[in-house]
């Protein structure tokens, strides 16, 4: 056993840490409240390589591991919720699973485009009636000559109405249920790829999410990613490493939240001192600080066992479960700490706590994470469950 | 001026529940209100209070529940209630209930206009504004969607006629029966309802309104319930326009439709 | 024991559901979106009596007293909590304070003209650095013949911008503290030197105002002093009590539509070829959340009945506040749980029934307040007095 960080990591966190409180933090509330795309911060993170982290130096890349990635999510996160995802979405989700799954040609082809920021990246899976059950996609893609057309449409597509390459899921064999989706490359550009209008959400609220409607959109045959009917397994791939990601990204919200509490327990007077000297701030301070311990340990072991090379899945799921969870409970006594003037949309904790209700839906809700680790268990037991 | 208006307590529509595997209907759950279209009549008549000082009474048949609408309707503006309960009275059908609401309009003695509901949103039937009429033999005037004027022992209202209005005009006494949505009734006043039990309610019984066993029989029969016949299939046709309206002219034609 | 609703209570609730259906109701999202107090909408509830439920009708109120109040409260936070707020904020607190600490002379002059609704009324405690520490204000009354001369900040006041009456809180012995040195002063909006400072930019409850209420040497005429001189603390603990059993009202009537739009989506969205109310997942949020509200609304309604039949209620309004504010947020939780990413969008009420419940947890006294007014109250029986 050994905790401690290699120095490279250490730098990598230093550095992100750095970035994320210099560049990204100042600009988080009008992020928000102006509800634009972090479009700035995006082309200063290119020119710091953050873009393509992952990918090797061939591509552009600084071939940062999965437990650098999640330093990279957690200290974003921590600047600016809004930030982290479109960031997320781009790299962990849409790049590196061009990098995991793609051919040479195809990474050639995006990735140092992707890496420089010149194209960003999402990720199309979710419809309207597949949502958890993501094996349910009525996407169909047709084999015409050297083209698939794609027909369907897409939800809750993070980045699309700023992204050019999009990881889109489609059944080539409509009969076949999960066994019968494929991924495919899809740019902006193909003819018959529409960006629908933009969602308005909660919070997250400089995230781009758009519907996109594939209208018989011609697709070239050699943008297929993976075999045909491999795509529901590059999909679940991606989204345990997407995931793990997502984990951190909770890891980083929650200790935003906890500082901002903490902060103010220091510096809000009632009844002759500092609330922070009332026992219950206490509890709500340590409770927090206990819950996002653990959730730092989970992350970091799934990170070590994903680097590893071993399978992860369970951990990941518990991660993100467990993150999406503490983080909206850390979020809301953090608020509470706030009294009144945490509602006021001037204080960051308000903002905070709106970003932090997506974290236990997006990427899997909850209760699909806990079925990911239940059926983990049970299949131990020779015991296949359904959801 | 007096304005009697006629109420029925039903079951809230809104919460009627169906139970479509054991073919049921709970009605039980639901409220008791004040039959909608009832409420549209009650409005008209409160117009006419709030505009020429009409008196509103309000009447209604039925088990000692009912009170609670009349106290409804007072709540809202009525001036005065009157009940019509005993154990004939409520065994009495539409033809009995519309006889004893019309001996208790005589026993009330003069008024102006008789302002009912269209329609019961639970049976549907419609006959209680005629039956009315011609037990008083007073003209009636259907489907009424708004009083225009009264004066002069004349009433000018629209009703619906042929699904275009019909401007008409009436003698007084006469009954009205008011469409469905034809105004937006008004809301009891808070205080009002606070106070709508502290007036005694006149209980009239069938003996009261002279009515014996005999009259009040029901002419009516129930002999059971049943569900209507499951609806065929409808029929989908794809084709050029052309195809599709000479198909469905011949399919119309085989039904002797057109 | 007799669990049911007067005919009366009856009637009050078929009327103010419907109020609520038909004219609040349509405009919940508007209202929100827009950041707009809906005064048409107020108004027509003031013709309805709805501005003075819990009032005697002798003052111009409805009568209903607080099982009435409690009743309207639970119709209207289950289709706004911001109209909720606007009603409560001007009966619950602003009103009650002149129903509860008033003289003859002042409920007449008063409380007559807020109960029928033509004047609304606003509660102006909170302070910037008083918050939960309420005896902690700093604004000061200071005499000055048949007058005192106001001067201070309040902060939070709901309705602040649209009320004519504001009740308000100052020092007038800084030596004696909350006992004593606080006094009571019924201001109209009309007296030189009030202002409306900043109106607050608020995460939900955005279709009621919130705002600063500055007063510069504000003259008060001495019998604008509600109850006793320097116990005006008393007073405003007083109203706060009565304010706190129908925000636990309102939340009753939140969670039940949270917990009606959760079963609604879970009876008809499908996933794995079924709706998702099959999930045993979705059935323990549902059971479970159910229960919780069937608790709440007992609670809230035998508080209501302990004041309406005179008995000791402080410690129950102040469970009806905590529990009520915890239920309804638990419920919008689970119902944008429930929806899953529709949730989270705002074409979808349930996000805005999300930033609204939030609120409940804070005003009226943060939840860690009521739970030290909670233990308090138990502890005295113990002979223990804690402080805060």
């Amino acid at each position: 056993m050994d905790f401690t960080l290699s120095e490279e990591h250490q730098m990598f966190r230093s550095m992100f840490r750095d970035f994320a409180q210099k560049e990204v933090a100042p600009l988080a509330q009008t992020t928000d409240h102006e509800e634009k795309p972090p479009l700035e911060i995006l082309k200063k993170m290119a020119e710091q390589g953050f873009l393509g982290a992952t990918f090797p130096e061939k591509y552009g890349g600084s071939e940062l591991d999965n437990l650098g990635y999640c330093f990279l999510m957690e200290e974003m996160a921590g600047a600016c919720m809004s930030t982290a995802l479109t960031l997320h979405v781009h790299l962990g989700l849409a790049g590196n699973t061009i990098l995991r799954e793609g051919t040479e040609a195809h990474k050639e082809k995006y990735l140092p485009d992707m890496a420089e920021g010149t194209k960003l990246g999402a990720f199309a899976l979710t419809e309207p009636e597949a949502g958890s059950d993501a094996a349910a996609i009525r996407t169909v893609a047709v084999k015409k000559g050297d083209e698939y057309i794609l027909t369907g449409n897409k939800l809750w597509v993070t980045n699309a109405g700023i992204a050019d390459i999009f990881i889109v899921f489609a059944k080539t064999d409509p009969q076949a249920g999960a066994r019968g989706i494929s991924a495919f490359i899809v740019e902006k550009s193909f003819p018959g790829f529409k960006v629908g209008r933009r969602e308005r959400l909660l919070g997250l609220r400089g995230v781009v999410c758009n519907p996109i409607y594939l209208e018989e959109c011609r697709v070239p045959a050699e943008n297929l990613l993976g075999q045909e009917g491999e795509g529901f397994k590059i999909a679940m791939r991606a989204l345990d490493y997407a995931r793990l990601g997502t984990a951190a990204m909770c890891l980083g919200l929650a200790e935003a939240a906890l500082r901002e509490g903490s902060r103010y327990a220091t510096e809000r007077s009632q009844f002759g001192g500092p609330i922070a000297l009332k026992q219950a701030i206490q509890n709500y301070v340590a409770e927090s600080a206990i819950k996002i311990e653990a959730l730092r340990h989970l992350v970091e072991y799934t990170a070590w066992l994903a680097d590893k090379g071993e399978r992860f899945t369970k951990e990941a799921a518990m991660a993100k479960a467990f993150g999406g969870e503490i983080v909206r409970w850390v979020a809301d006594r953090m608020l509470q700490v706030h009294g009144g003037y945490g509602y006021m949309r001037e204080y960051t904790i308000e903002r905070i706590y709106r970003d932090a209700r997506a974290l236990s839906i997006i990427e899997g809700t909850t209760e699909i994470q806990r079925f990911i680790v239940a059926s983990d268990i049970f299949s131990g037991y020779g015991l296949k469950i359904k959801p | 001026m007096r304005v009697i208006v006629p109420i029925k307590q039903i079951r809230d529509p809104r919460g009627v529940k169906a139970d479509p595997r054991r073919q049921q209907v709970t009605l039980e759950e639901a409220e008791l209100v004040i039959n909608p279209t009832d409420r549209n009549a009650l409005e008209e008549a409160l117009v006419l209070k709030d505009k020429l000082g009409a008196k509103v009474t309000v009447i209604s048949i039925g088990g000692p529940e009912v009170e609670d609408s009349i106290r409804e309707a007072w709540a809202c503006g009525a001036d005065e209630g009157i009940l019509l309960s005993d154990e004939l009275l409520a065994k009495a059908d539409f033809r009995g209930a519309a006889l004893a609401l019309a001996k208790a309009i005589q026993k009330l003695g003069d008024f102006d206009l008789i302002i009912a509901g269209a329609m019961a949103a639970d049976t549907c039937q419609g006959q209680l504004g005629p039956r009315l009429a011609a037990a008083l033999d007073i003209p009636c005037v259907n489907d009424v969607y708004r009083i225009l004027e009264v004066s002069g022992g004349k009433a000018r209202v629209i009703r619906g006629w042929d699904e275009k209005f019909l401007e008409v005009e009436v003698e007084l006494p006469a009954v009205l029966c008011i469409a469905p949505g034809a105004n937006v009734p008004r809301l009891p006043h808070g205080a009002r309802i606070m106070n709508s039990y502290q007036w005694e309610m006149p209980v009239w019984k069938a003996s009261d309104l002279g009515l014996s066993e005999e009259d009040l029989r029901p002419g009516v029969e129930e002999r059971g319930l049943s569900f209507p016949p499951e609806r065929v299939r409808g029929r989908v046709s794809r084709g050029s326009p052309e195809d599709l309206a000479r198909e469905l002219v011949s399919f119309l034609r085989e039904r002797h439709l057109i | 024991m007799d669990f049911s609703f007067s005919k009366e209570h009856q009637m009050l609730r078929r009327m103010a559901r419907e109020f609520a259906e038909r004219e609040v109701l349509p405009i919940a999202k508007a209202i929100d979106e827009e950041h707009r107090v809906p005064m048409d909408v107020v108004k027509k509830a003031a013709e309805l009596g709805l501005l003075g439920v819990p009032f005697p009708q002798k003052y111009g109120g409805m009568g209903a007293g607080e099982i009435g109040y409690c009743i309207v409260a639970e119709e209207l936070g289950k289709v706004s909590s911001s109209f909720a707020t606007i009603i409560g904020a001007h009966i619950g607190i602003g009103a009650m304070a002149i129903y509860l600490g008033g003289n003859e002379e002042q409920k007449k002059k008063y409380l007559t003209p807020l109960a029928r609704g033509e004047k609304i009324a606003a509660f102006a405690l909170t302070e910037a650095g008083a918050g939960s520490d309420a005896a902690a204000i700093k604004t000061r009354a200071v005499r000055d013949g048949n007058y005192f001369i106001l001067n201070g900040t309040k902060q939070f006041i709901t309705n602040g911008d649209i009320a004519d009456i504001i009740t308000v809180m100052a020092v007038t012995d800084p030596s004696l503290g909350p006992r004593g040195g606080i006094t009571a002063f019924i201001v109209e909006r009309e007296y030189p030197g009030v202002r409306i400072g900043k109106l607050e930019d608020k995460m939900g409850i955005r279709g009621s105002s919130t705002a600063e209420i500055i007063l510069e040497d504000v003259r008060v005429p001495k019998e604008n002093i509600l109850g006793p001189f320097g116990a005006g603390f008393i007073v405003f603990m007083q109203s706060l009590d009565m304010g706190r059993l129908t925000l636990g009202a309102a939340c009753l009537g939140g969670a039940q539509t949270a917990l009606r739009m959760a079963m609604e989506w879970a009876a008809m969205r499908e996933q794995f070829g079924e709706p998702i109310a099959h999930k045993q997942s979705i059935q323990w949020m549902i059971a479970e959340l159910a229960t919780e509200i069937e608790a709440l609304r007992s609670l809230v309604y035998r508080t209501a009945w302990l004041v309406d039949t005179r008995q000791p209620f402080t410690r129950y309004a102040a469970m009806c506040k905590m529990y009520g504010s915890e239920v309804a947020s638990k419920a919008v939780n689970i119902a944008l749980q429930i929806y899953g990413a529709m949730g989270y969008s705002r074409d979808f009420v349930v996000e805005l029934m999300y930033r609204d419940a939030k609120i409940a947890e804070i005003y009226e006294g943060t939840n860690e307040i009521q739970r030290i007014v909670i233990a308090e109250n138990l502890f005295r029986d113990f002979g223990v007095r804690i402080r805060p």
